[in-house]
């Protein structure tokens, strides 16, 4: 199987075409333009969030909420009931006469471990969402690119497999985009 | 034309507002620039003599904790009756610090207060450290902090499970629920300030150790979308649970039977207080730290002013703290009760208690004053006074409320010995260790948050302008 491989084309990584705009304005109206000519896989990239950016890129609700409401419910119920069961059924202990089943004394902790879980679950959610910590990425192939995250404004335009991308390149510098190229994920 | 430039950058956004968010007119390069300047900046003399202090207190902390471990907490100064002292009033005191972190970042994130957003990413590390040194506290105290690990409930061969109806064990699931919170509500926002410094250094070691921090972010629009609602449910759920952990602090002592504790006043007021001592210690490090990281002109005097205010009306309610204690000490009739209080105020530890009137009602009144509230020299000195106030506050309540109990034949006087203090000194020193070392390897202010708070201040609709005679 090892050498089948080699008789193979050796894998095509995915392929970008990059573009950066003067201003997130600039970039988000790009964004609308370049998704009415029917390109898929859109992105902004900008060192902070975009006012109006959602709509442009189309993206609908966050899922994070549902995310943090089951990791809440989950810390509140489980958190009471691990109480109701190591208190009061699997060793019931009296504390000064004290029901073995207190609820006034369980809410705290029952507050807190809802707090928890919501919270853990919103963070690793929200890493899950993102697919990070993604330390590759073909997008930083580009050198220019790293000022996405400092003060540039940039668009990325995956191609669909085949694609040599000229007619994005085109589009995104008749828009008024700087510095367009075209980059490829490194496969080895 | 100078004068009007000057008059120009200082021109009120808002008829109310006399001082500028942000000062010159900024863009995203030159925030770049200068926000990232002091981790780039080799360090100078000034944070290595800083750091040489800081860590000869850490390592007079290391000798204390060591101390304690090898002689037992007998080398503290706690007796019969005093059982809690410098222990749990670092403890309470350190906890309370941190709150006015979780206070800007979070409650005055959801009340949209804009000043909040230079000021967070700062508060939010003294946070962090403060729970770090406060955590430390009833750890020791349990005297045998490797035994520790009986307090979570996990299945243990002696198949016993911790007692749940105990405000102890209340504590040890508020703090470090409050510890985990704060840690991954900062490191979230710290992440896109991290991709920031992955790619604007020049050195291929910082791209490399920024860049496994920074977890590959590219700043997409499609991670933004959910960072944005992530971030604000953080938020939202720090605030309750903020209030929820120095509630539980309270508990500690009103769910006792102890006169000077047993009261239904401690939640709230405690809760103030920590506001209280924590914007001060805000304060105490952020007059060097904007003067020193180059910093004034996203930390301007409107954050200055601001941050007194709510010293003020803090420091306002503890005082309505006090008095409400006393007056229900005196009304209650009850002999104990008022003993207590009488006993604050005449007994031994009356300096402790005149010293806390002084540092946390009287102090922050000068801040009634519009030129105390500007005047920097003075606001440092005033944020020195009551961190000192709130300390004594919480030795008040605790040692004082113990040391005459209620025969007093079993009365006894509380000394610390070299090992409190040199504890308390030593998590001061941690503390600083830790904080230097946050503000030499990252940004002391939440870059893209101020970015975006530019890019909102310019284009903001026209001010209205208030024309005055002359």
């Amino acid at each position: 199987m090892e050498h089948a491989a080699e008789h193979h084309a050796a894998p095509v990584g995915k392929t970008f075409v990059l573009a950066r705009f003067e201003t997130g304005e600039a970039l988000v109206d790009a964004c609308y333009k370049v998704r009415e000519k029917g390109f898929q896989h859109i992105d902004t990239h900008s060192p902070y969030p975009l006012h109006g950016g959602d709509e442009a890129l189309g993206l609908g609700r966050s899922r994070v909420p549902r995310i943090a409401l089951s990791g809440g419910l989950t810390g509140m119920f489980g958190g009471y009931l691990m109480m109701v069961y190591m208190n009061s059924v699997n060793w019931p202990l009296n504390v000064g006469g004290r029901p073995p089943h207190a609820p006034p004394s369980f809410i705290p902790i029952t507050f807190e471990t809802t707090v928890l879980l919501a919270s853990l679950s919103i963070f690793f959610g929200l890493l899950a969402l993102m697919r990070l910590p993604q330390p590759y990425h073909a997008v930083f192939e580009s050198e220019a690119f790293r000022s996405a995250v400092n003060d540039g404004f940039w668009l990325s335009v995956a191609l669909p497999p085949g694609g040599d991308g000229k007619d994005a390149s085109a589009l995104l510098s008749q828009l008024g985009g700087r510095e367009v190229s075209t980059v490829q994920e490194d496969m080895r | 034309m100078a004068a009007a430039e000057h008059a120009a950058a200082a021109s009120p956004a808002d008829a109310l507002d006399s001082y500028p968010l942000m000062v010159g007119k900024q863009d995203n390069t030159t925030l770049t620039g200068n926000l990232l300047a002091h981790v780039w900046a080799r360090p100078d003399k000034g944070w290595l003599l800083a750091f040489a202090i800081a860590m000869a207190g850490s390592g007079a902390l290391v000798l204390a904790i060591t101390v304690t471990l090898v002689e037992g907490i007998g080398a503290w100064g706690n007796n019969i009756p005093v059982g809690w002292a410098f222990d749990i009033t670092n403890f309470v005191w350190w906890i309370g610090i941190g709150h006015a972190g979780t206070l800007i970042s979070a409650i005055l994130f959801l009340f949209q207060q804009r000043w909040r957003t230079a000021i967070n990413r700062f508060s939010e590390a003294m946070t962090i450290f403060a729970v770090m040194c406060a955590g430390l506290f009833p750890l020791l105290h349990t005297g045998r902090p490797w035994f520790a690990y009986f307090m979570f409930p996990y299945p243990s061969t002696l198949e016993m499970w911790p007692q749940f109806k105990s405000p102890l064990i209340w504590d040890v699931f508020a703090v470090s629920t409050y510890f985990t919170v704060s840690l991954l509500f900062w490191y979230l926002g710290l992440i896109p300030d991290l991709a920031s410094l992955r790619d604007a250094s020049k050195s291929p070691i910082q791209r490399k150790v920024y860049g496994i921090f920074a977890l590959g972010w590219r700043g997409s629009g499609r991670h933004w979308h959910n960072y944005k609602v992530g971030y604000l449910l953080l938020a939202g759920l720090s605030t309750p649970l903020v209030v929820s952990v120095h509630t539980i602090v309270s508990f500690d002592f009103a769910v006792s039977l102890i006169p000077g504790w047993h009261t239904t006043i401690f939640p709230p007021y405690f809760v103030a207080g920590a506001v209280f001592s924590g914007f001060a210690m805000v304060m105490s490090w952020m007059v060097p730290a904007r003067h020193f990281l180059g910093l004034k002109h996203v930390i301007t005097m409107r954050h200055l002013e601001n941050m007194n205010k709510i010293i003020l009306a803090t420091g306002m309610l503890v005082s309505y703290g006090y008095l409400m204690e006393h007056w229900i000490a005196w009304y209650s009739g009850n002999q104990f009760e008022w003993f207590v209080f009488f006993n604050r105020a005449t007994g031994p530890y009356r300096g402790v208690y005149y010293l806390m009137l002084f540092c946390n009602v009287l102090t922050p009144q000068i801040f009634w004053f519009k030129w105390a509230r500007t005047n920097i020299p003075l606001m440092f000195i005033a944020s020195i006074f009551v961190n000192i106030g709130m300390w004594c506050e919480r030795f008040v309540i605790i040692v004082t409320s113990l040391h005459r109990d209620f025969l007093p034949a079993a009365w006894d006087m509380y000394y610390p010995t070299w090992v409190d203090i040199t504890l308390f000194l030593g998590t001061i020193g941690f503390f600083s260790t830790l904080f230097l070392l946050f503000l030499k390897f990252i940004p002391a202010v939440a870059v893209s948050e101020v970015k975006e708070l530019n890019e909102e201040l310019q284009h903001r609709p026209a001010p209205v302008t208030v024309v005055t005679g002359a």
